[in-house]
Protein backbone atom coordinates (compact mmCIF):
# COMPACT_ATOMS: atom_id res chain seq x y z
CA UNK A 1 0.00 0.00 0.00
CA UNK A 2 1.94 3.17 -1.01
CA UNK A 3 0.48 6.45 0.03
CA UNK A 4 -1.15 8.25 -2.59
CA UNK A 5 -2.71 11.73 -2.85
CA UNK A 6 -6.53 10.28 -1.65
CA UNK A 7 -5.06 8.70 1.30
CA UNK A 8 -3.23 11.56 2.09
CA UNK A 9 -6.00 13.94 2.17
CA UNK A 10 -8.20 11.41 4.21
CA UNK A 11 -5.02 12.00 7.03
CA UNK A 12 -5.28 15.60 6.63
CA UNK A 13 -9.20 15.06 7.30
CA UNK A 14 -8.52 13.81 10.65
CA UNK A 15 -5.97 16.05 11.77
CA UNK A 16 -6.46 19.49 10.15
CA UNK A 17 -5.50 21.83 12.93
CA UNK A 18 -1.53 20.39 12.71
CA UNK A 19 -0.80 19.93 9.26
CA UNK A 20 -0.34 22.86 6.70
CA UNK A 21 -0.01 21.46 3.18
CA UNK A 22 0.74 17.81 1.95
CA UNK A 23 2.91 17.21 -1.01
CA UNK A 24 2.91 13.52 -2.91
CA UNK A 25 5.63 12.75 -5.07
CA UNK A 26 6.74 9.70 -6.58
CA UNK A 27 5.04 7.59 -3.92
CA UNK A 28 6.87 9.51 -1.12
CA UNK A 29 4.20 11.82 1.31
CA UNK A 30 5.59 14.92 2.64
CA UNK A 31 3.78 16.57 5.31
CA UNK A 32 4.52 20.30 6.39
CA UNK A 33 3.66 20.50 10.16
CA UNK A 34 2.90 23.38 12.07
CA UNK A 35 6.29 23.93 14.69
CA UNK A 36 4.29 23.80 18.08
CA UNK A 37 3.00 20.23 17.49
CA UNK A 38 5.16 17.46 16.29
CA UNK A 39 5.05 15.24 19.20
CA UNK A 40 1.85 14.78 19.17
CA UNK A 41 1.78 14.31 15.74
CA UNK A 42 4.16 11.70 15.89
CA UNK A 43 2.14 10.15 18.49
CA UNK A 44 -0.49 10.20 16.03
CA UNK A 45 0.91 8.35 13.44
CA UNK A 46 2.31 5.85 15.66
CA UNK A 47 -0.71 4.80 16.72
CA UNK A 48 -3.43 5.23 13.98
CA UNK A 49 -4.33 1.91 12.68
CA UNK A 50 -4.36 2.91 8.99
CA UNK A 51 -0.79 4.66 9.37
CA UNK A 52 1.32 2.67 11.35
CA UNK A 53 4.65 4.73 11.14
CA UNK A 54 6.31 3.23 13.57
CA UNK A 55 10.05 3.87 14.01
CA UNK A 56 11.79 7.27 12.95
CA UNK A 57 14.39 6.94 10.73
CA UNK A 58 15.74 9.58 10.54
CA UNK A 59 16.04 13.12 11.12
CA UNK A 60 17.21 15.88 9.25
CA UNK A 61 18.03 19.47 9.77
CA UNK A 62 18.06 21.56 7.04
CA UNK A 63 18.87 25.17 6.77
CA UNK A 64 17.53 27.88 3.56
CA UNK A 65 18.21 30.88 4.54
CA UNK A 66 16.68 32.63 2.18
CA UNK A 67 13.04 31.89 3.38
CA UNK A 68 11.30 33.50 6.83
CA UNK A 69 11.35 30.04 8.66
CA UNK A 70 14.83 29.39 8.20
CA UNK A 71 15.76 26.00 9.50
CA UNK A 72 13.49 23.07 8.88
CA UNK A 73 13.60 19.61 10.69
CA UNK A 74 12.56 16.69 8.74
CA UNK A 75 11.01 13.16 10.34
CA UNK A 76 11.28 10.60 8.26
CA UNK A 77 9.07 7.46 9.28
CA UNK A 78 8.54 4.53 7.23
CA UNK A 79 6.06 1.52 8.46
CA UNK A 80 6.90 -2.01 9.29
CA UNK A 81 3.25 -2.81 8.87
CA UNK A 82 2.50 -0.98 5.46
CA UNK A 83 5.31 -0.80 2.99
CA UNK A 84 5.35 2.69 2.77
CA UNK A 85 7.51 5.87 4.39
CA UNK A 86 6.41 9.47 5.03
CA UNK A 87 7.98 12.67 5.64
CA UNK A 88 7.12 15.57 8.24
CA UNK A 89 8.22 18.92 7.68
CA UNK A 90 8.71 21.53 10.36
CA UNK A 91 9.66 24.73 9.92
CA UNK A 92 11.51 27.19 12.82
CA UNK A 93 13.48 29.67 13.26
CA UNK A 94 16.92 29.98 15.31
CA UNK A 95 14.90 30.52 18.87
CA UNK A 96 12.16 28.47 18.10
CA UNK A 97 12.41 25.54 20.48
CA UNK A 98 10.96 22.19 19.33
CA UNK A 99 9.26 19.33 21.38
CA UNK A 100 11.69 15.94 21.33
CA UNK A 101 10.20 12.99 20.43
CA UNK A 102 12.00 10.47 22.53
CA UNK A 103 9.27 9.39 24.42
CA UNK A 104 7.64 8.02 21.62
CA UNK A 105 10.50 6.66 19.76
CA UNK A 106 13.98 6.09 21.90
CA UNK A 107 15.36 6.26 17.98
CA UNK A 108 14.93 9.61 17.54
CA UNK A 109 17.64 10.23 20.90
CA UNK A 110 20.60 10.28 18.92
CA UNK A 111 19.16 11.87 15.74
CA UNK A 112 17.80 15.04 17.74
CA UNK A 113 21.22 15.17 19.25
CA UNK A 114 23.05 15.64 15.71
CA UNK A 115 20.19 18.25 14.45
CA UNK A 116 21.11 20.57 17.70
CA UNK A 117 24.77 20.10 16.85
CA UNK A 118 24.82 20.55 13.11
CA UNK A 119 22.18 22.74 12.69
CA UNK A 120 21.03 24.44 16.17
CA UNK A 121 17.64 23.26 16.45
CA UNK A 122 16.88 23.16 20.05
CA UNK A 123 14.60 20.42 21.86
CA UNK A 124 12.51 20.52 24.54
CA UNK A 125 11.92 17.32 27.42
CA UNK A 126 14.99 15.86 26.37
CA UNK A 127 17.86 15.10 28.94
CA UNK A 128 21.44 14.76 27.42
CA UNK A 129 20.84 17.39 24.61
CA UNK A 130 24.62 17.77 24.26
CA UNK A 131 26.87 17.42 21.28
CA UNK A 132 27.45 14.26 19.86
CA UNK A 133 29.60 14.80 16.59
CA UNK A 134 31.85 17.58 16.77
CA UNK A 135 34.44 18.34 19.49
CA UNK A 136 34.17 19.06 23.35
CA UNK A 137 34.14 22.85 23.43
CA UNK A 138 32.95 23.59 19.62
CA UNK A 139 30.88 26.66 18.93
CA UNK A 140 28.99 27.32 16.28
CA UNK A 141 26.86 24.93 14.32
CA UNK A 142 28.43 23.41 11.53
CA UNK A 143 25.62 22.62 8.63
CA UNK A 144 24.48 25.78 8.31
CA UNK A 145 25.16 27.74 5.69
CA UNK A 146 26.88 30.72 7.21
CA UNK A 147 29.40 28.07 8.50
CA UNK A 148 32.65 27.74 6.01
CA UNK A 149 33.47 24.68 5.20
CA UNK A 150 36.52 24.78 6.61
CA UNK A 151 35.37 26.03 10.00
CA UNK A 152 36.85 28.97 12.18
CA UNK A 153 40.04 27.13 14.18
CA UNK A 154 42.48 24.93 13.43
CA UNK A 155 43.94 21.92 15.80
CA UNK A 156 47.77 21.46 16.36
CA UNK A 157 49.91 19.88 19.05
CA UNK A 158 52.23 22.37 20.70
CA UNK A 159 55.42 20.80 21.44
CA UNK A 160 56.70 23.66 24.01
CA UNK A 161 53.32 22.82 26.12
CA UNK A 162 52.85 19.32 25.01
CA UNK A 163 49.61 19.19 24.39
CA UNK A 164 47.11 20.01 21.61
CA UNK A 165 46.10 23.78 21.12
CA UNK A 166 43.38 25.43 19.13
CA UNK A 167 44.59 28.36 16.45
CA UNK A 168 42.66 29.94 14.36
CA UNK A 169 42.79 28.63 10.98
CA UNK A 170 45.46 29.46 8.24
CA UNK A 171 44.79 28.38 4.69
CA UNK A 172 47.77 27.97 2.87
CA UNK A 173 45.90 27.32 -0.02
CA UNK A 174 43.17 29.58 -0.83
CA UNK A 175 39.44 27.78 -1.14
CA UNK A 176 38.58 26.19 -4.73
CA UNK A 177 35.53 26.68 -5.83
CA UNK A 178 34.65 24.48 -8.81
CA UNK A 179 33.03 26.39 -11.55
CA UNK A 180 32.74 23.33 -13.75
CA UNK A 181 31.17 25.13 -17.48
CA UNK A 182 31.00 22.04 -20.32
CA UNK A 183 31.82 22.95 -23.61
CA UNK A 184 28.96 20.87 -24.62
CA UNK A 185 26.13 23.02 -22.94
CA UNK A 186 23.93 25.17 -24.90
CA UNK B 1 37.45 2.11 27.49
CA UNK B 2 39.01 4.97 25.85
CA UNK B 3 38.49 5.83 21.52
CA UNK B 4 41.68 3.56 20.71
CA UNK B 5 40.54 0.20 20.76
CA UNK B 6 42.88 -2.88 19.81
CA UNK B 7 39.44 -4.03 17.65
CA UNK B 8 38.11 -2.95 14.45
CA UNK B 9 35.71 -1.18 15.18
CA UNK B 10 37.27 2.46 15.20
CA UNK B 11 37.70 5.32 17.51
CA UNK B 12 34.47 4.83 19.85
CA UNK B 13 35.00 5.68 23.79
CA UNK B 14 32.79 3.88 26.29
CA UNK B 15 32.48 5.31 29.77
CA UNK B 16 31.54 2.51 31.73
CA UNK B 17 30.14 2.11 35.10
CA UNK B 18 30.95 -0.95 36.63
CA UNK B 19 30.61 -2.20 40.10
CA UNK B 20 32.29 -5.12 40.52
CA UNK B 21 32.15 -7.11 37.62
CA UNK B 22 28.65 -6.05 36.51
CA UNK B 23 27.54 -3.24 34.28
CA UNK B 24 25.51 -0.19 35.46
CA UNK B 25 25.71 1.88 32.90
CA UNK B 26 27.63 2.99 29.69
CA UNK B 27 27.93 6.34 27.49
CA UNK B 28 29.25 5.98 24.11
CA UNK B 29 30.72 8.88 23.37
CA UNK B 30 31.27 9.67 19.57
CA UNK B 31 32.70 11.86 17.49
CA UNK B 32 36.19 11.08 17.14
CA UNK B 33 36.06 10.63 13.52
CA UNK B 34 33.55 13.34 12.43
CA UNK B 35 35.48 14.39 8.85
CA UNK B 36 31.85 16.58 8.40
CA UNK B 37 31.20 14.60 5.14
CA UNK B 38 27.88 16.00 4.88
CA UNK B 39 29.14 19.84 4.84
CA UNK B 40 31.72 18.54 1.70
CA UNK B 41 29.00 17.49 -0.04
CA UNK B 42 27.42 20.34 -0.23
CA UNK B 43 30.25 21.54 -2.53
CA UNK B 44 30.79 18.74 -4.50
CA UNK B 45 29.57 17.39 -7.47
CA UNK B 46 28.47 13.48 -7.13
CA UNK B 47 31.14 12.48 -9.33
CA UNK B 48 33.49 14.62 -7.15
CA UNK B 49 31.98 13.42 -4.20
CA UNK B 50 32.17 9.62 -4.94
CA UNK B 51 35.75 9.31 -3.42
CA UNK B 52 34.75 10.60 -0.17
CA UNK B 53 32.02 7.94 0.09
CA UNK B 54 33.78 5.25 0.25
CA UNK B 55 35.11 6.30 3.75
CA UNK B 56 32.30 6.47 5.02
CA UNK B 57 31.84 2.81 5.39
CA UNK B 58 35.66 1.81 5.03
CA UNK B 59 35.06 -2.64 4.74
CA UNK B 60 31.66 -2.71 2.18
CA UNK B 61 32.70 0.40 0.04
CA UNK B 62 30.42 -0.75 -2.30
CA UNK B 63 27.12 -0.12 -0.83
CA UNK B 64 28.08 3.27 -0.44
CA UNK B 65 28.92 4.45 -3.73
CA UNK B 66 25.91 3.01 -4.50
CA UNK B 67 23.29 4.50 -2.52
CA UNK B 68 25.14 8.24 -3.51
CA UNK B 69 24.60 7.34 -7.03
CA UNK B 70 21.32 6.00 -6.70
CA UNK B 71 20.43 9.32 -5.31
CA UNK B 72 20.32 11.52 -8.29
CA UNK B 73 19.60 8.67 -10.63
CA UNK B 74 16.23 8.81 -8.84
CA UNK B 75 16.09 12.48 -8.68
CA UNK B 76 16.50 12.47 -12.36
CA UNK B 77 14.76 9.55 -13.37
CA UNK B 78 17.94 7.98 -14.83
CA UNK B 79 17.55 4.64 -16.05
CA UNK B 80 20.21 2.36 -16.23
CA UNK B 81 20.97 -0.58 -18.55
CA UNK B 82 20.42 -4.16 -17.63
CA UNK B 83 24.18 -5.24 -17.63
CA UNK B 84 25.19 -2.11 -15.48
CA UNK B 85 22.59 -3.06 -12.89
CA UNK B 86 23.67 -7.08 -12.85
CA UNK B 87 27.08 -5.68 -12.60
CA UNK B 88 26.41 -3.28 -9.36
CA UNK B 89 24.35 -6.42 -7.80
CA UNK B 90 27.62 -8.59 -8.27
CA UNK B 91 29.43 -5.95 -6.84
CA UNK B 92 27.59 -5.31 -3.85
CA UNK B 93 27.36 -8.86 -2.91
CA UNK B 94 31.18 -9.56 -3.12
CA UNK B 95 31.21 -6.32 -0.85
CA UNK B 96 28.31 -8.12 1.75
CA UNK B 97 30.33 -11.20 1.97
CA UNK B 98 33.58 -9.15 2.28
CA UNK B 99 32.67 -6.95 5.13
CA UNK B 100 31.10 -10.19 6.93
CA UNK B 101 34.40 -11.65 6.76
CA UNK B 102 35.93 -8.57 8.22
CA UNK B 103 33.37 -8.21 10.80
CA UNK B 104 33.73 -12.36 12.09
CA UNK B 105 37.37 -12.16 12.23
CA UNK B 106 37.57 -9.24 15.15
CA UNK B 107 34.16 -10.28 16.73
CA UNK B 108 36.10 -13.82 17.30
CA UNK B 109 39.47 -12.17 18.36
CA UNK B 110 37.17 -10.00 21.01
CA UNK B 111 35.85 -13.03 22.56
CA UNK B 112 38.87 -14.43 22.50
CA UNK B 113 39.35 -16.82 19.32
CA UNK B 114 42.32 -15.47 17.16
CA UNK B 115 42.21 -18.36 14.65
CA UNK B 116 39.78 -17.08 12.48
CA UNK B 117 41.29 -13.33 12.30
CA UNK B 118 43.85 -14.88 10.28
CA UNK B 119 41.40 -17.43 8.06
CA UNK B 120 39.21 -14.65 7.22
CA UNK B 121 41.72 -12.57 5.31
CA UNK B 122 42.30 -15.33 2.88
CA UNK B 123 38.84 -15.09 1.20
CA UNK B 124 39.00 -11.01 1.63
CA UNK B 125 42.37 -11.01 -0.26
CA UNK B 126 40.30 -13.13 -3.22
CA UNK B 127 37.67 -10.53 -2.94
CA UNK B 128 40.34 -7.54 -3.43
CA UNK B 129 41.99 -8.98 -6.66
CA UNK B 130 38.69 -9.21 -7.53
CA UNK B 131 37.53 -5.82 -7.35
CA UNK B 132 41.13 -4.36 -8.62
CA UNK B 133 40.91 -5.96 -11.65
CA UNK B 134 37.63 -4.92 -12.63
CA UNK B 135 37.81 -1.20 -11.01
CA UNK B 136 41.53 -0.47 -10.05
CA UNK B 137 41.76 -0.01 -6.57
CA UNK B 138 41.58 -2.59 -3.51
CA UNK B 139 39.54 -0.99 -1.64
CA UNK B 140 38.43 2.43 -2.10
CA UNK B 141 36.97 1.95 -5.88
CA UNK B 142 35.38 5.41 -7.42
CA UNK B 143 33.26 2.66 -9.72
CA UNK B 144 29.97 3.27 -9.54
CA UNK B 145 28.60 6.34 -11.88
CA UNK B 146 25.09 7.90 -12.26
CA UNK B 147 23.60 5.96 -15.21
CA UNK B 148 25.51 2.85 -14.76
CA UNK B 149 29.67 1.69 -13.65
CA UNK B 150 32.39 3.16 -14.75
CA UNK B 151 33.85 0.70 -16.52
CA UNK B 152 32.69 -2.99 -18.28
CA UNK B 153 34.39 -6.20 -16.38
CA UNK B 154 37.80 -7.25 -17.91
CA UNK B 155 37.62 -10.10 -20.52
CA UNK B 156 38.31 -13.92 -17.60
CA UNK B 157 36.46 -11.90 -14.81
CA UNK B 158 33.05 -13.95 -14.54
CA UNK B 159 34.92 -17.24 -15.03
CA UNK B 160 37.17 -15.90 -11.93
CA UNK B 161 34.48 -15.06 -9.95
CA UNK B 162 32.78 -18.10 -10.44
CA UNK B 163 36.04 -20.19 -9.52
CA UNK B 164 35.99 -17.88 -6.16
CA UNK B 165 32.48 -18.66 -5.60
CA UNK B 166 32.90 -22.58 -6.38
CA UNK B 167 35.61 -21.71 -3.58
CA UNK B 168 34.38 -19.74 -0.82
CA UNK B 169 31.20 -21.92 -0.39
CA UNK B 170 33.08 -24.71 1.72
CA UNK B 171 35.46 -21.85 3.51
CA UNK B 172 32.27 -20.87 4.60
CA UNK B 173 30.72 -24.17 5.79
CA UNK B 174 33.91 -25.01 7.26
CA UNK B 175 33.97 -21.55 9.44
CA UNK B 176 30.90 -23.17 10.75
CA UNK B 177 32.31 -26.14 11.35
CA UNK B 178 35.08 -24.42 13.43
CA UNK B 179 32.96 -21.92 15.37
CA UNK B 180 29.06 -22.36 15.61
CA UNK B 181 29.26 -25.40 17.83
CA UNK B 182 32.11 -25.10 19.63
CA UNK B 183 30.81 -24.85 23.61
CA UNK B 184 33.32 -21.96 24.58
CA UNK B 185 31.85 -20.40 22.03
CA UNK B 186 28.42 -20.92 23.02
CA UNK B 187 28.42 -19.72 26.38
CA UNK B 188 29.76 -16.42 25.57
CA UNK B 189 27.30 -15.29 22.70
CA UNK B 190 24.42 -17.70 23.82
CA UNK B 191 21.83 -15.48 25.40
CA UNK B 192 23.74 -12.61 25.79
CA UNK B 193 22.50 -9.01 24.56
CA UNK B 194 19.10 -10.34 24.07
CA UNK B 195 16.39 -7.91 21.70
CA UNK B 196 13.18 -8.30 21.78
CA UNK B 197 11.30 -7.86 18.45
CA UNK B 198 9.37 -4.57 19.48
CA UNK B 199 12.42 -3.27 20.86
CA UNK B 200 14.48 -3.95 17.91
CA UNK B 201 11.54 -2.05 15.35
CA UNK B 202 11.18 0.71 18.43
CA UNK B 203 14.73 1.21 18.48
CA UNK B 204 15.11 1.87 14.53
CA UNK B 205 17.36 -1.11 14.20
CA UNK B 206 17.52 -2.51 10.54
CA UNK B 207 19.91 -5.05 8.65
CA UNK B 208 21.36 -8.54 10.66
CA UNK B 209 20.30 -6.95 13.97
CA UNK B 210 16.41 -6.30 12.98
CA UNK B 211 16.36 -9.91 10.96
CA UNK B 212 17.93 -11.88 14.47
CA UNK B 213 14.88 -10.64 16.36
CA UNK B 214 12.40 -11.89 13.80
CA UNK B 215 11.43 -9.30 11.97
CA UNK B 216 12.11 -10.00 7.88
CA UNK B 217 12.50 -7.02 6.80
CA UNK B 218 15.31 -6.90 4.00
CA UNK B 219 15.00 -3.81 1.95
CA UNK B 220 16.17 -5.62 -1.28
CA UNK B 221 13.01 -7.69 -1.22
CA UNK B 222 11.04 -4.38 0.19
CA UNK B 223 12.30 -1.78 -2.23
CA UNK B 224 12.57 -4.20 -5.25
CA UNK B 225 15.98 -2.06 -6.12
CA UNK B 226 17.97 -2.99 -8.80
CA UNK B 227 17.30 -6.49 -10.40
CA UNK B 228 17.43 -8.58 -7.57
CA UNK B 229 13.75 -9.57 -8.81
CA UNK B 230 15.24 -11.30 -10.98
CA UNK B 231 17.25 -13.57 -8.60
CA UNK B 232 16.05 -16.38 -6.48
CA UNK B 233 16.57 -16.07 -3.03
CA UNK B 234 15.62 -15.94 0.47
CA UNK B 235 15.91 -13.68 3.62
CA UNK B 236 17.67 -15.01 6.21
CA UNK B 237 16.55 -14.73 9.88
CA UNK B 238 16.45 -15.84 12.84
CA UNK B 239 13.73 -15.39 16.29
CA UNK B 240 15.84 -15.62 19.24
CA UNK B 241 17.40 -11.87 19.64
CA UNK B 242 20.71 -12.71 21.16
CA UNK B 243 24.39 -12.18 20.05
CA UNK B 244 24.19 -15.91 18.66
CA UNK B 245 21.49 -14.98 16.47
CA UNK B 246 22.91 -11.98 14.89
CA UNK B 247 26.12 -14.60 13.90
CA UNK B 248 23.86 -17.02 12.36
CA UNK B 249 21.85 -14.78 10.54
CA UNK B 250 24.98 -12.78 8.74
CA UNK B 251 27.00 -16.59 7.93
CA UNK B 252 23.48 -17.71 6.33
CA UNK B 253 23.48 -14.39 4.32
CA UNK B 254 26.93 -14.83 2.98
CA UNK B 255 26.21 -17.88 2.07
CA UNK B 256 22.67 -16.59 0.48
CA UNK B 257 25.08 -13.81 -1.53
CA UNK B 258 27.47 -16.11 -3.23
CA UNK B 259 24.23 -17.82 -4.24
CA UNK B 260 22.84 -14.43 -5.50
CA UNK B 261 26.70 -13.81 -7.17
CA UNK B 262 26.88 -17.48 -9.00
CA UNK B 263 23.08 -16.22 -10.64
CA UNK B 264 23.98 -13.37 -11.18
CA UNK B 265 26.64 -14.32 -13.46
CA UNK B 266 24.87 -16.67 -15.50
CA UNK B 267 21.91 -13.88 -15.95
CA UNK B 268 24.41 -11.39 -16.85
CA UNK B 269 23.29 -9.60 -20.42
CA UNK B 270 25.12 -8.11 -22.81
CA UNK B 271 24.89 -4.35 -23.46
CA UNK B 272 26.13 -0.79 -22.05
CA UNK B 273 27.68 -0.60 -18.96
CA UNK B 274 26.61 2.89 -18.61
CA UNK B 275 23.75 5.08 -19.56
CA UNK B 276 25.80 7.55 -21.62
CA UNK B 277 22.96 9.39 -22.97
CA UNK B 278 21.10 9.67 -19.17
CA UNK B 279 23.31 13.15 -18.57
CA UNK B 280 21.83 14.65 -22.18
CA UNK B 281 18.31 13.63 -22.06
CA UNK B 282 17.99 15.04 -18.57
CA UNK B 283 18.79 18.50 -19.67
CA UNK B 284 17.43 18.29 -23.10
CA UNK B 285 13.91 17.01 -22.05
CA UNK B 286 12.81 14.93 -25.29
CA UNK B 287 14.28 12.67 -27.41
CA UNK B 288 17.57 13.20 -29.38
CA UNK B 289 17.39 13.18 -33.40
CA UNK B 290 19.96 11.24 -35.17
CA UNK B 291 21.72 12.85 -37.65
CA UNK B 292 21.56 16.17 -35.50
CA UNK B 293 24.37 18.18 -34.63
CA UNK B 294 24.35 17.94 -30.83
CA UNK B 295 23.81 14.65 -31.18
CA UNK B 296 27.27 13.56 -31.83
CA UNK B 297 27.90 14.75 -28.37
CA UNK B 298 26.10 12.64 -26.86
CA UNK B 299 28.47 9.26 -26.74
CA UNK B 300 31.45 10.96 -25.57
CA UNK B 301 32.30 11.77 -21.86
CA UNK B 302 32.15 15.35 -21.16
CA UNK B 303 32.86 16.90 -18.22
CA UNK B 304 29.94 14.91 -15.84
CA UNK B 305 27.86 17.33 -14.60
CA UNK B 306 24.25 16.37 -13.95
CA UNK B 307 22.30 19.36 -12.44
CA UNK B 308 20.08 17.80 -9.70
CA UNK B 309 16.38 19.48 -9.75
CA UNK B 310 14.94 21.48 -7.16
CA UNK B 311 13.41 18.12 -5.47
CA UNK B 312 13.95 16.25 -2.22
CA UNK B 313 14.71 12.01 -2.23
CA UNK B 314 15.23 9.94 0.59
CA UNK B 315 16.82 6.44 -1.38
CA UNK B 316 18.56 3.62 0.55
CA UNK B 317 20.01 0.17 0.34
CA UNK B 318 20.49 -2.81 2.02
CA UNK B 319 23.99 -2.81 3.50
CA UNK B 320 25.64 -5.60 5.29
CA UNK B 321 25.16 -3.16 8.54
CA UNK B 322 21.65 -2.21 8.21
CA UNK B 323 19.95 0.60 6.21
CA UNK B 324 21.88 2.77 4.81
CA UNK B 325 20.24 6.19 3.30
CA UNK B 326 20.46 8.92 1.69
CA UNK B 327 18.31 12.34 1.80
CA UNK B 328 18.86 14.35 -0.99
CA UNK B 329 17.90 17.88 -1.53
CA UNK B 330 18.91 19.21 -4.89
CA UNK B 331 18.74 22.74 -5.69
CA UNK B 332 19.04 22.84 -9.70
CA UNK B 333 22.74 23.22 -9.53
CA UNK B 334 25.38 21.12 -9.47
CA UNK B 335 26.05 20.99 -5.64
CA UNK B 336 23.21 19.54 -3.66
CA UNK B 337 21.92 21.90 -1.04
CA UNK B 338 21.67 19.31 1.71
CA UNK B 339 23.33 15.84 1.55
CA UNK B 340 21.81 13.99 4.92
CA UNK B 341 23.63 10.54 5.47
CA UNK B 342 21.67 7.84 7.54
CA UNK B 343 24.37 5.53 8.35
CA UNK B 344 23.12 2.12 10.49
CA UNK B 345 25.67 2.37 12.56
CA UNK B 346 24.67 5.71 14.13
CA UNK B 347 20.76 3.66 14.83
CA UNK B 348 22.09 0.47 16.04
CA UNK B 349 24.96 2.05 18.62
CA UNK B 350 21.59 3.42 20.02
CA UNK B 351 20.94 0.63 22.16
CA UNK B 352 24.24 -0.49 23.56
CA UNK B 353 23.41 1.10 27.00
CA UNK B 354 20.50 -0.75 27.36
CA UNK B 355 21.65 -3.56 26.14
CA UNK B 356 24.82 -3.52 28.79
CA UNK B 357 22.64 -2.82 32.46
CA UNK B 358 23.43 -5.71 34.34
CA UNK B 359 26.05 -7.88 31.84
CA UNK B 360 29.21 -8.58 32.43
CA UNK B 361 32.28 -5.99 31.98
CA UNK B 362 33.08 -8.96 29.28
CA UNK B 363 29.89 -9.35 28.00
CA UNK B 364 30.72 -5.80 26.94
CA UNK B 365 32.57 -6.74 23.90
CA UNK B 366 30.45 -9.02 22.39
CA UNK B 367 27.47 -7.09 22.26
CA UNK B 368 29.12 -4.30 20.90
CA UNK B 369 30.73 -6.69 18.05
CA UNK B 370 27.67 -8.77 17.48
CA UNK B 371 25.57 -5.10 16.59
CA UNK B 372 28.75 -4.80 14.06
CA UNK B 373 29.51 -1.03 14.05
CA UNK B 374 32.03 0.83 11.80
CA UNK B 375 32.83 4.30 12.99
CA UNK B 376 33.91 5.72 10.26
CA UNK B 377 29.55 5.77 9.28
CA UNK B 378 28.48 6.40 12.38
CA UNK B 379 31.03 9.51 12.46
CA UNK B 380 31.04 10.65 9.32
Amino acid sequence: MTYNRLESFSIVLLVPKWIHRVQSKKQESTFYVTPDHPYEILLFFRCHINTRFDVSIDICGVNCPSQEQRLRVLYQLPTTQYNSCIRIKIGVNEITIVSSVISISPSAGRWEREVWDTSGVHFSNYLGLCRILTDYGFEGHPLRKDFPLSGYVEVRYNDLEKCVVYELIEMAQEFCYFDLASPWQA
Amino acid sequence: MGPHHPSMHGVLRLVVVPQGENVIDCKPILGYLHRGMEKIAENRTIVQYLPYVTRWDYLATMFTEAVTVNAPEKLANIQIPERASYIRIIMLELSRVASHLLWLGPFLADIGAQTPFFYIFREREMIYDLFEVATGMRMMHNYFRIGGVAADLPYGWVDKCLDFCQYCLPKIYEYERLITRNPIFLKRVKGVGFISRQEAINWGLSGPCLRASGVQWDLRKIDHYECYDKIDWQIKWQTEGDSLARYLVRIDEMKESINIIQQALKLLPGGPYENLEGRRIAQEKGRMNWNSFNYQFVGKKSSPTVKLPRQEHYVRVEAPKGELGVFLIGDDSVFPWRFKIRPPGFANLQILPQLLKGMKLADIMTILGSIDIIMGEVDR
